[in-house]
């Protein structure tokens, strides 16, 4: 039981690794992405992405359609005609005031990916923005796995490449020297849109997901200023009533 | 003396002027806390109007929907129970629908509705809570001859004729309320919004 | 019961006095509570602390509101405050920025008496109340972090709990019982949420007001360490009180009013410019929900916990492990007994008891550091050396606590700890194996031999004056055990990097135990104390 437990701690240990940099899972480190989450152009076109192409496997299930039209500058009627696909279980089209949940039933999802596909509301804060914006922007063609695609960022991802008909098809080159492996991708079969094209695109989903990981994002920072200013006058007036009262003591 | 040389007057303005700021600060706080506990986005949610479709109920017949956890009746009154209507208002208390907040005004009417045939309300007795239960058919033999259809509350004995209002001498006050509520087609009538102002 | 004091409040005031102390208890601990004038900025953490109390339980109480403490609703009940509730995300994050800072502030507060030495003076009490609060808090710490069910609230706790398993014998069923299923499970999340409800509602506060009690039966301490109560009479506000006491009422309380500004100002900059700290607050693996077939890649206690965590990782065999970890708390409790010098503050203090208390608090920060990193043979190395700093702290201050002893260390002493140290060995290691037996006696023989050669080389070389003698000998006695414990329990001759490592950072004990033993039996003036003032300094 001992072992057990040792190991169990000494497995745990090497698991704790440096909350620096965002590392691929090849070690190298991602060059980092900043999202821009008061874009709303950026974020309309990442929604209406979202559920064209990720919506049938990936729910954003605490996230409510009515809450990301009004945070993105969308109408009901907008969000209704452009993002509501899915259906409930009487077979109706969802309410705006629902739940963005896809009908994909876990079961099935594990049956064809291996892992159900996750939720990804949270994505925005467990990967974080570098992550997912390389993450989309890293598949390549590989016959072994079972989608015929692979990816550098998160290997064996049991995930098609959904965005390839716009991306195009990558090839995973890898040149050894000295002993000092580099991979690099290179676009084999182009797609229907150029590559700075593509990173648009990957970056406004990239800035979606963000968003949609915690949207009173979007106010937080203008509340804390009037907070801080508030701060500073409380302080500042405390702080002469309590050099008048030490006038006392000094 | 504690006070010798003290500028009374600048303590005072200075405490004063802490406290003004702290009330300041702690108010929008407490509104933050305590507006926390109003419904949710999900209850909202919950709570959205509803459409029913009117067409689907045959004459005589109730159908209910559920609008903000309420149960919400909408009855095609047939013309005869629209005839007896007025011939019970000495029985009632609020026969013309007085009380303003039992119904928006275009339901204050002699059928407490915008079509006659269809009335709106929710159906919760205005006495404690109970939803009452519906008694269209005539004089039957528990409630006597002079009933006309209605509705009849389990808990407490209320009355409501078919349009909702309430009968002297029960112990619910006022009439049944009728929600909000407008025809978005002429068969769809759409529970929880005024036309005119959603 | 005697007849109430007599007092000359009317009306109203006189009547509620008639029937309960309002303006007795009012006096006794705010308008005639004399506190003295020279507190400095280490002072307001006490008041800050029950300021971040009253945060966390207004905060707790809103999000019990719409929290849920079942393993299929917790975590989806979490975002459903961050985006459903009204102003819900506010209330997390002052729940979650509060717990960090609530920590913050009370591990500054426990540094103040530590340099202070508010811990002396028939203050004992308040010390261990003050510690009690402390575990409580690391308790309510714990069992709320698992609320949230995320990966790491499982992981976390699931890592800790596990802790009870290497107590030997009953370590199972203990576990067991505590998490109320074999598994970390919805029934541990259903106690662990009532827990963290009635911990800090009903025993903290509790546990706050006997600290206060205590705190105002003595008197407070301050950063010259002197006891006001016992100098000069008569101050402006009355003929009996300290000379150099203050009503703490208004004074302190307008000080500490703007104490709690500036403190306010920093707390709602991290909650609304980043409630995640970088990852430090907010763990972001917690973002995915707890699952029981997937440990996370990155998994580290909150930073709070990581010393003592640091602790844990760094002795290899469990169990001593749990005890270590254990032991780095028990041992604070132990402070006023271990630290015997009359004199309170550092500031009168010798150099070297200063080093001691700024490197405990530097090793404490680097073992925090540690505890969020990878176990490399670097950080591994590292860490077991601060370890070993940080118990070694507790030695060194009570040999400070005697700085002009001239007797070296008693060799029937070193001798009686010998053989009681060779037979816990024995027991620990197999009581009835010959391994047992034989490194009982090992361990036994070297701590013997190497307590008797310290003080052999000290009389050698340090002779003439018994100081210098003493503090050399426990210089070389200290090295010398480290350098033991290092050979026989950590040395792996295969292990080629890890010795290497091993020999290259002796030179953090080496450091440590040189500036605070081998400098003062090498310069007086290092040993020096300085005169205590009669009176309290600005």
């Amino acid at each position: 039981m001992k072992k057990f437990i040792s190991g169990m701690l000494l497995a745990l240990s090497a698991a704790v690794l440096p909350v620096s940099g965002v590392l691929a899972s090849t070690g190298v480190e991602l060059p980092p992405v900043k999202a821009n989450i008061h874009d709303k152009q950026s974020l309309q076109r990442g929604a209406k992405y979202f559920v064209n192409y990720c919506m049938g496997c990936h729910s954003l299930g605490s996230s409510r359609y009515n809450r990301v039209a009004q945070d993105l500058g969308l109408s009901p009627e907008q969000v209704k005609d452009n993002f509501i696909f899915t259906r409930d279980d009487d077979g109706e089209l969802q309410k705006p005031g629902d739940l963005m949940t896809n009908a994909m039933r876990k079961k099935y999802g594990e049956a064809v990916f291996g892992v159900a596909p996750p939720d990804l509301s949270l994505s925005g804060r467990l990967r974080g923005e570098t992550w997912i914006y390389h993450y989309l922007k890293s598949f390549y063609a590989d016959r072994t796995r079972p989608f015929g695609v692979n990816n550098t960022v998160f290997p064996n991802a049991g995930m098609p490449h959904v965005l390839w008909e716009l991306q195009g098809l990558q090839r995973l080159e890898v040149k050894e020297e000295h002993g000092h492996k580099t991979e690099t991708l290179v676009l084999d079969q182009p797609g229907k849109l150029s590559p700075a094209k593509y990173d648009e695109v990957v970056m406004d989903l990239t800035n979606f997901l963000v968003y949609v990981g915690e949207p009173s994002k979007l106010s937080r920072p203008t509340i804390g200023i009037f907070v801080l200013i508030f701060l500073v006058i409380f302080t500042a007036v405390a702080y002469l009533l309590k050099k008048e009262y030490w006038k006392d003591v000094h | 003396m504690a006070n010798s040389g003290v500028d009374t007057k600048r303590r005072r303005f200075l405490i004063a002027a802490t406290s003004v700021v702290g009330a300041v600060g702690v108010a929008p706080l407490a509104y933050a806390f305590l507006g926390s506990m109003a419904p949710s986005a999900r209850a909202l949610a919950a709570g959205a109007p509803v459409e029913v479709d009117v067409s689907k109920i045959e004459a005589g017949q109730l159908t209910r929907v559920l609008w903000q956890g309420k149960p919400v009746w909408v009855v095609n009154r047939t013309p005869e129970m629209l005839s007896n209507l007025p011939s019970l208002d000495n029985a009632l208390r609020d026969p013309n629908s007085d009380v303003l907040t039992q119904q928006p005004e275009y339901a204050k009417n002699a059928t407490r509705s915008i079509k006659p045939e269809y009335v709106v309300l929710v159906g919760i007795c205005t006495h404690l809570g109970c939803s009452p239960g519906y008694r269209p058919e005539v004089a039957p033999a528990d409630l006597g001859a002079e009933w006309k259809g209605g509705w009849l509350c389990a808990c407490h004995g209320s009355r409501f004729d078919l349009a909702g209002r309430v009968y002297k001498n029960v112990p619910a006050a006022t009439n049944l309320v009728v929600p909000p509520h407008y025809y978005k087609t002429d068969n769809i009538v759409l529970v929880g919004l005024d036309g005119g102002k959603a | 019961m005697a007849d109430h004091p007599k007092h000359n409040y009317t009306g109203l005031l006189g009547w509620v006095e008639d029937r309960f102390p309002l303006m007795e208890t009012w006096n006794y601990h705010l308008a005639q509570y004399y506190a003295p004038r020279n507190f400095n900025i280490w002072y307001y953490f006490g008041s800050l602390a029950i300021l971040v109390l009253v945060f966390q339980i207004f905060s707790g109480l809103f999000l019990a509101f719409h929290y849920k403490p079942d393993a299929a609703l917790a975590f989806n009940s979490v975002e459903y405050i961050m985006r459903d509730v009204p102003g819900g995300w506010f209330i997390r994050y002052m729940h979650s920025t509060g717990a960090s800072f609530f920590f913050i502030v009370v591990y500054l507060h426990m540094f103040r008496a530590l340099i202070y030495g508010s811990y002396k003076g028939k203050r004992e009490l308040l010390w261990l109340i003050g510690m009690t609060i402390y575990l409580a808090l690391m308790a309510t710490a714990f069992m709320g972090y698992l609320l949230p069910w995320g990966q790491m609230s499982l992981w976390g706790a699931q890592v800790i709990i596990n802790l009870f398993n290497t107590i030997p014998f009953i370590g199972e069923q203990l576990s067991v019982w505590l998490r109320g299923d074999f598994v970390l499970s919805d029934a541990t999340l259903n106690r662990f949420f009532a827990l963290h409800f009635f911990i800090p509602v009903i025993v903290l506060p509790a546990l706050v007001f006997v600290h206060m009690v205590a705190l105002h039966a003595v008197g407070s301490n301050n950063p010259d360490g002197i006891e006001i109560k016992q100098g000069p009479k008569g101050n402006r506000w009355s003929p009996d009180a300290p000379k150099d006491g203050i009503p703490f009422f208004p004074y302190y309380i307008v000080k500490d009013v703007f104490g709690v500004g500036v403190f306010l100002f920093v707390f709602f900059a991290v909650l609304f410019f980043a409630p995640e700290m970088g990852g430090f607050f907010l763990e972001p693996p917690n973002f995915e929900p707890a699952n029981a077939l997937k440990t996370p890649l990155h998994i580290a206690p909150v930073w709070y916990f990581t010393p003592f965590y640091t602790i844990l990782r760094s002795i290899p065999d469990p169990w001593y492990g749990t005890v270590g970890m254990f032991s780095a708390i028990i041992l604070l409790f132990l402070l006023p007994w271990i630290d015997k010098n009359p004199i309170k503050s550092w500031r009168y203090r010798n150099a070297s008891h200063m080093a001691n208390l700024l490197l405990f608090a530097i090793v404490f920060l680097i073992l925090g550091w540690m505890g969020t990193k990878s176990v490399e043979p670097l950080y591994k190395e590292l860490g077991t050396r601060m370890t070993q700093i940080y118990f070694l702290f507790f030695v060194v201050l009570g040999i400070h606590s005697r700085p002009f002893a001239n007797s070296q260390p008693s060799n029937v002493l070193g001798i009686l700890i010998a053989v009681v140290l060779g037979l816990l060995v024995w027991i620990g290691s197999g009581f009835l194996s010959f391994g047992g037996i034989f490194a009982g006696i090992v361990v036994g023989l070297a701590f013997a031999l190497i307590f008797m050669l310290g003080n052999f080389i000290a009389k050698q070389y340090f002779g003439k004056n018994g100081v210098k003698a003493r503090y050399a000998a426990w210089f070389f006695i200290l090295l010398g055990l480290i350098i033991f414990y290092d050979v026989y329990f950590r040395f792996v001759p295969s292990d080629t990097t890890a010795t290497v490592q091993m020999l290259l950072q002796l030179i953090w004990p080496v450091v440590y135990l040189g500036v605070t033993l081998l400098l003062p039996a090498l310069s007086p003036s290092v040993n020096a104390e300085k005169p205590v003032p009669e009176r309290v300094t600005e």
